[in-house]
């Protein structure tokens, strides 16, 4: 760790050298006088000042402010050891704590990276039994909400501060009038949880306050899984997915890629079923039936464009269509009723149910949690009529959690019959249904105590506000998807105090002990999990060993089912129209429901599919854009804007910019939830339109009857990938399994994808040798870095951005600088949208992550003035920032523009000025002096405010250097994790030569975006050892560079994505989208052929 | 035609370019000598708050430097005994003495010593201790003889240079690992050095790295 030196301090004793000016420098007056830095001008002294003694005094200042030789004195840095030694503790070396980050009703099982006993990375814990070490990129943001600096920090009441100890009292007293009246009049509101001791004291309070009563909400609720898995089965039951047992998954607008519950279970599985060693191997095929734009549609080989409101009908038909092929028997009324309204090609559904009746005991249908109850028990039946129960759906005990709604609870507060309410994490003033009008309904209250992780939308004016802690601050437990029992272990004491929920509610509860560890400790020895040898293992594995729920035998109950779907009533959907639009609210990307609002990493998150950054839109299909006449694009100065339009639901309105989407269905509106919050941090304030405005109780997913009008303003957005086109270039190389197959029959030991019936790239030697190149330096190195990125498995969930910011230590720029293109994540996922983009239903979509190549004939190398950017033995293209000048050759010469360059000091920016003025030097800050004082007084921390400063020091990785202005940047293939592993295995092998890294020892080091990968599509590793992984993978016939014409010998590779589309299905095609465009573009004749080159003959007839 | 400028001013721009010449030799030769670690960092010797002596505890008491400085082995970081350790004997031995007071009270309070950094290396470099204490280099090396002073002081100028000196010639530099805190230890002859040295780096793979990703991440 660095230390940071302490700003020059004034020498009590030292050599003065000017006697004559002694008995004028030693006055008190002109000590004061002087140390300022600026002794600011005649206008301070009240005195009329001859030229002599200004003369005098300045020189005597400048002595005293350090110009002299006193000045030149080293600047006095101490060294602060401990005074007694904390045992085990190793100042240096980073330890690893299991701990788990709670969802919604699961957790994601991880390791804690901490540095100097604060936590400074998450990672994924690869012991556990349902985790490979990969996470979802909001695991990897969690780290920055613990230090966010606009978190809440103090206790208060009715607005005043409060210490802790009045907290303690007050709990108590309020602990003591609920156990008196039995808990009358007390409701409680919490966010879901998985937690066995949070289970354990509810029922505490249900025994003690037999009164009180629970309710839980969440905005984006994935509860209907359970539910009706529950009622459908008649038992307690909830399904878990093992997408990888499935060869045929059909997705009803269930989005289980990017927007459902568990992201990183359902990713490992889906990609483990599209990765491919060789053609023979099997691959999924994924269906998607889906309104919305989203991954598990981006990722899908035939995609159905169907409104939302549309689903249910397609649901019915493919019900309709199984139970038909299968022989079991006619649907229900209800259902067929359902499927005649079925407005789109039927043919398609005939062939997916044909293709999931092929293939019994191996198909999924899964639905999402924005369909109604009728689709659900329509997934049910058909898994369960297809045998899929038990193998590629598991059914996991899962008992009722007996909770109210928050409609409910807004009907007790608002009749009287709650008057003391206590709200647990959440933030229902912003999230709640628009039509329960919370803030009245918590106002109601006579008393409310709201644990709360910011005071935010629900901090009660009249009321208790407690800060919620963290969970890396938090004792605690849950349990993953699959039942296992995880621990969540502080890394860190609450910074600000912060109590977790299970202390507030064993307070509450009157309990004697209130101490979280010892309820997470007591909860675990009542589960059977043993004494505290077993308790030290399962803190350190980060599980209980086989407490993973085992499946249970269920048969489905028909006649439940029948009359739940004939009672739904839903018996036939007629397509959203031009004038009477449908609108989806979904959970968005980087927002989840709001909690990463303030979280810069999230804001800063190219959304995964509209590469939108900062903001939220109002997405449209592009068909529906133009007809509505909202197409407006303006593109001035690189700069993007869009039309403004107003939104018109249930007689409320709310605004946004407008976003043409390819492959949205026709005349619908998707709103994304999380933005537009009235009461948020600096980050997050003035970031995009409320879509809560506009969701009520009965229309919490998808609403009928909506109006959009033009308001004829436009709003500047910050995209980061505008173009979505690779324009003939062979950058993503896709090909169907069928092309693939047929390709290695042909030539069977031929490389597929460098092949694709291209002409060879030129081979040249470059004009000026590099010095470097040749036996005595380059390659001599023991280990080659290379790293090999399957397309196929790849599904763009930008968990590798997220965590290689948190890692790299790499800045948010806000939205201005996004606009122009001076985003620094060092990763980057490019986003294609191929086919026409006048035939929407065709449209496909690739994903491909993008970073620093590292290049063996590297065109940014030879080009730097300073030779800051140089190549190392290994094969690292190496960045050295203290040498760097910012002449930005590096980057205007790189091809594939992964080099990030900082203008303007991101690190030492305030948050403030994420939104302008753009300039942050002291300067110009604020304009007035005071900054530039500031700024020399410190200049580490410049005009930062100190909880800023404070905080942010705390998440930074301390093995990677923080760049200032000026300063060029880009991947290094996590130099300081394979600096680190490469050290390690030095000093273990001490005086012999035995050091090598292997992956038999499992001495490799993960790079961060390999290890946060879900899917396991970015592997890394020694290309000098042939057994490697990556080596395995480079050899495969998929493997291919990018941009290889250049020949700049990149050590990154790529390997080809395969499609697995059904060639019986009407929309089956013969080659992914992307190829046909190469073959067009290179191949065809651009005056015959219309389709490549539109516009060609209009533009021959304009010659002659 | 008149004199339009003074006659001396036929000699001024030889005279500037003289004086030009001159002023920048004079200014570069200035910093060539002056601004280098060399000049500046070596023989820095602070006062310390506490008036410890490397010569008494490691010559004449003859503790290891990795008594004290424990975590050396382990990580980049070589780290100031805690107050603990000091007390370890001096809660016996001149357990009232006035020069140990301030560490007595940091023992009882809690409070750290300030101790002043003498060996400082810029932020972007990033020097581990453990890969060459435990690979052959003695604390001597870049220390110099700390078992001898009284106070310490930086004996040697920590440049980016004098790094790459031993790094590009590790054999002149390495001994037997179980001599690395001997301070005193001296190779049979400089033949015998560079015999042993070249097999140590041999036989231990020393890899002596002079890329820049090894020390500047």
């Amino acid at each position: 760790m660095k230390t940071i030196p302490p700003s020059c301090p004034v020498p009590d004793t030292g050599p003065k050298y000017w006697r004559s000016l002694d008995d004028l420098a030693d006055t008190p007056e002109f000590r004061q006088w002087a140390e300022r830095e600026f002794p600011a001008g005649a206008s301070e002294l009240s005195d009329p000042v001859t030229r002599r003694y200004f003369v005098k005094l300045m020189s005597a200042s400048c002595l005293l402010a350090g110009f002299g030789l006193t000045g030149c004195r080293k600047p006095v840095e101490n060294i602060y050891p401990f005074s007694k030694m904390p045992e085990g503790y190793v100042h240096g070396l980073a330890r690893f704590y299991a701990t788990a980050m709670p969802t919604r009703r699961s957790a994601v099982p991880l390791l804690a990276k901490s540095n100097d006993g604060r936590p400074t990375k998450l990672e994924g814990n690869p012991h556990h039994p349902d985790s490979n070490g990969g996470t979802d990129r909001y695991t990897q943001a969690s780290i920055l909400n613990l230090y966010d600096p606009d978190r809440a920090t103090r206790f208060m009441q009715n607005g005043t501060v409060r210490t802790h100890d009045d907290v303690i009292d007050f709990l108590k007293k309020f602990s003591d009038n609920a156990l008196a009246n039995g808990g009358k009049g007390l409701g409680f509101l919490a966010e879901q949880s998985s937690s066995p001791s949070r289970d354990r004291l509810r029922k505490i309070i249900a025994d003690k306050l037999p009164q009180a009563r629970w309710y839980e909400h969440e905005p984006v609720d994935f509860d209907i899984h359970r539910q009706v898995a529950t009622a459908a089965f008649g038992q307690p039951v909830a399904p878990y997915f093992k997408i990888d047992a499935a060869s045929v998954i059909v997705a009803l607008d269930s989005d289980f890629i990017g927007g459902e519950d568990n992201l990183h279970v359902n990713i490992r599985r889906f990609a483990a079923g599209r990765r491919t060693r060789t053609s023979g191997d099997p691959v999924s095929r994924l269906y998607a039936i889906e309104g919305l734009m989203t991954m598990t549609g981006a990722n899908a080989d035939h995609r159905l464009r169907l409104a939302t409101s549309l689903v249910p009908a397609a649901a019915a038909l493919l019900a309709v269509e199984v139970l038909q092929q299968t022989g079991k028997g006619p649907a229900d009324d209800a259902v067929q009723s359902l499927a005649k309204s079925f407005p789109g090609d039927k043919a398609w559904i005939h062939e997916c149910a044909a293709d999931l009746v092929a293939n019994p005991g191996a198909g999924l249908i899964l639905a999402g949690h924005r369909q109604p109850t009728v689709v659900h028990l329509i997934a049910n039946t058909l898994n369960s009529a297809l045998g899929n129960i038990g193998k590629t759906v598991l059914m996991l005990d899962s008992p009722e959690p007996n909770v109210g709604s928050i409609a409910d609870l807004a009907r007790s507060l608002y009749d009287g019959t709650i008057d003391t309410l206590v709200v647990m994490g959440g933030n229902p003033a912003y999230d709640a249904p628009a039509d329960l009008n919370w803030q009245q309904a918590q106002a109601k209250a006579k008393t409310v105590v709201r644990l709360g992780y910011y005071e935010d939308e629900s901090f009660p004016q009249n009321g208790w506000s407690l800060p919620l802690a963290h969970f890396l601050e938090s004792w605690g437990d849950a349990r993953t998807a699959d039942g296992t029992l995880v621990p969540i272990q502080p890394l860190i004491e609450p910074l600000f105090g912060g109590l977790t929920e299970l202390e507030v509610l064993a307070r509450i509860a009157g309990l004697d002990d209130t101490s979280p560890y010892n309820i997470v400790r007591e909860t675990f020895r009542s589960a059977g999990g043993g004494d505290d040898e077993a308790w030290k293992h399962f803190l350190h594995d980060g599980y209980l060993k086989d407490s993973a729920a085992k499946p249970v035998d269920v048969t489905l109950n028909a006649q439940t089912v029948s009359a739940a779907i004939a009672g739904a009533g839903l018996t036939s959907v007629t397509a959203p129209s031009k004038d009477n639009l449908e609108v989806v609210f979904h959970r968005d990307y980087k927002m989840d429901d709001g909690r990463f609002n303030n979280n810069g990493w999230m804001q800063e998150l190219p959304d995964p599919i509209t590469k939108m950054t900062w903001e939220n839109v109002i997405l449209v299909s592009v068909k529906t854009a133009n007809d509505l006449g909202l197409y407006r694009r303006n593109q001035e100065n690189n700069r993007i804007e869009a039309a403004w339009a107003k939104i018109e639901l249930d007689g409320r309105t709310v605004e946004g910019p407008v976003w043409p989407q390819p492959g949205q269905a026709d005349n619908t509106i998707a709103l994304a939830l999380g933005y537009g919050r009235a009461q948020t941090g600096r980050v997050g304030r003035d970031s995009g339109y409320n879509a809560y405005t506009v969701r009520t109780t009965k229309n919490l997913h998808c609403a009928i009857g909506a109006k959009i009008s033009d308001t004829g303003r436009l709003h500047s957005l910050s995209v980061t990938q505008d173009h979505w086109a690779m324009e003939g270039r062979p950058i993503i190389r896709e090909a169907t399994l069928a092309e693939y197959r047929d390709y290695k029959g042909k030539h069977p030991e031929g490389n597929f994808a460098r092949g694709f019936d291209m002409e060879k790239p030129p081979s040249f030697e470059p004009l000026y040798p590099n010095p470097f190149d040749g036996p005595k330096f380059k390659g001599t190195g023991v280990h080659q870095w290379g790293m090999a990125i399957d397309l196929s498995a790849c599904v763009g969930c930008a968990s590798c951005v997220v965590a290689c910011q948190s890692e790299n230590n790499i800045p948010i720029v806000g939205k201005s600088q996004v606009a122009n293109k001076r985003e620094m994540s060092w990763i980057r996922i490019d986003r294609y949208f191929t086919g026409d983009p006048a035939k929407e239903d065709a449209i496909q979509v690739v994903n491909q992550p993008m970073l620093c190549q590292h290049c063996e004939a590297a065109p940014c190398e030879n080009v730097c003035p300073v030779n800051a950017t140089t190549h190392d033995q290994e094969g690292l293209n190496v960045m050295v920032y203290n040498r760097c000048v910012g002449t930005r050759y590096c980057s205007n010469n790189c091809p594939y523009k992964v080099r990030r360059f900082n203008f303007f000091d991101y690190n030492r920016r305030t948050l403030e000025q994420l939104r302008g003025p753009v300039y942050s030097t002291p300067l110009v800050a604020g304009g007035d002096q005071r900054g530039l004082v500031d700024w020399l007084k410190d200049p580490d921390r410049g005009n930062k405010p100190a909880d800023e400063w404070e905080l942010l020091k705390l998440l930074k990785n301390p093995d990677v250097t923080v760049r200032m202005r000026g300063v060029m940047e880009k991947c290094s293939y996590c130099v300081q994790r394979i600096e680190g592993a490469k050290i390690a295995a030095k000093v273990r092998a001490g005086a012999s030569g035995d050091w090598m890294l292997k992956e038999s020892d499992g001495t490799i080091p993960k790079t961060a975006c390999q290890q946060a990968c879900p899917a396991e599509a970015i592997v890394f590793g020694n290309i000098a050892d042939p057994e490697s992984h990556v080596s395995r993978l480079k050899a495969q016939d998929r493997d291919y560079n990018v941009l290889d014409f250049l020949n700049t010998k990149p050590r990154t590779t790529y390997l080809a994505k395969i499609r697995n589309p059904n060639p019986k299905m009407p929309d089956a095609y013969e080659m992914p989208n992307s190829t046909e465009e190469y073959e067009n573009k290179n191949r065809a004749n651009p005056f015959e052929n219309e389709d490549a080159w539109p516009g060609a003959n209009e533009a021959r007839k304009g010659e002659s | 035609m008149s004199d339009v400028f003074p006659k001396w001013t036929n000699r001024l721009p030889l005279m500037l370019i003289v004086g030009v010449a001159l002023t920048g030799t004079a200014v570069t030769a200035g910093c060539w000598y002056y601004l280098t670690n060399k000049y500046a960092n070596v023989g820095y010797m602070p006062v310390q708050p506490v008036a410890f002596s490397h010569s008494i505890h490691a010559d004449q008491l003859g503790m290891d430097c990795r008594y004290c400085h424990n975590a050396v082995e382990k990580s980049w970081y070589s780290n100031i005994p805690a107050s603990s350790v000091c007390m370890n004997c001096h809660s016996q031995v001149l357990k009232d003495d006035p020069k140990l007071a301030l560490v007595r009270e940091s023992y009882a309070t809690g409070t750290p010593i300030h101790w002043v950094q003498i060996h400082k290396l810029p932020d972007y470099v990033y020097f581990n201790h453990s890969v060459h204490v435990n690979r052959g280099v003695s604390c001597v090396e870049c220390h110099g003889q700390i078992n001898k002073m009284d106070e310490v002081y930086q004996a040697k100028p920590l440049s980016m240079a004098f790094c790459l000196d031993c790094h590009r010639d590790p054999a002149a530099k390495l001994r037997p690992p179980d001599k690395i805190t001997d301070l005193d230890w001296k190779p049979a002859s400089p033949e015998q050095q560079q015999v042993d040295g070249a097999k140590f780096v041999h036989d231990w793979k020393v890899e002596s790295l002079q890329n820049c990703s090894a020390c500047h991440r």
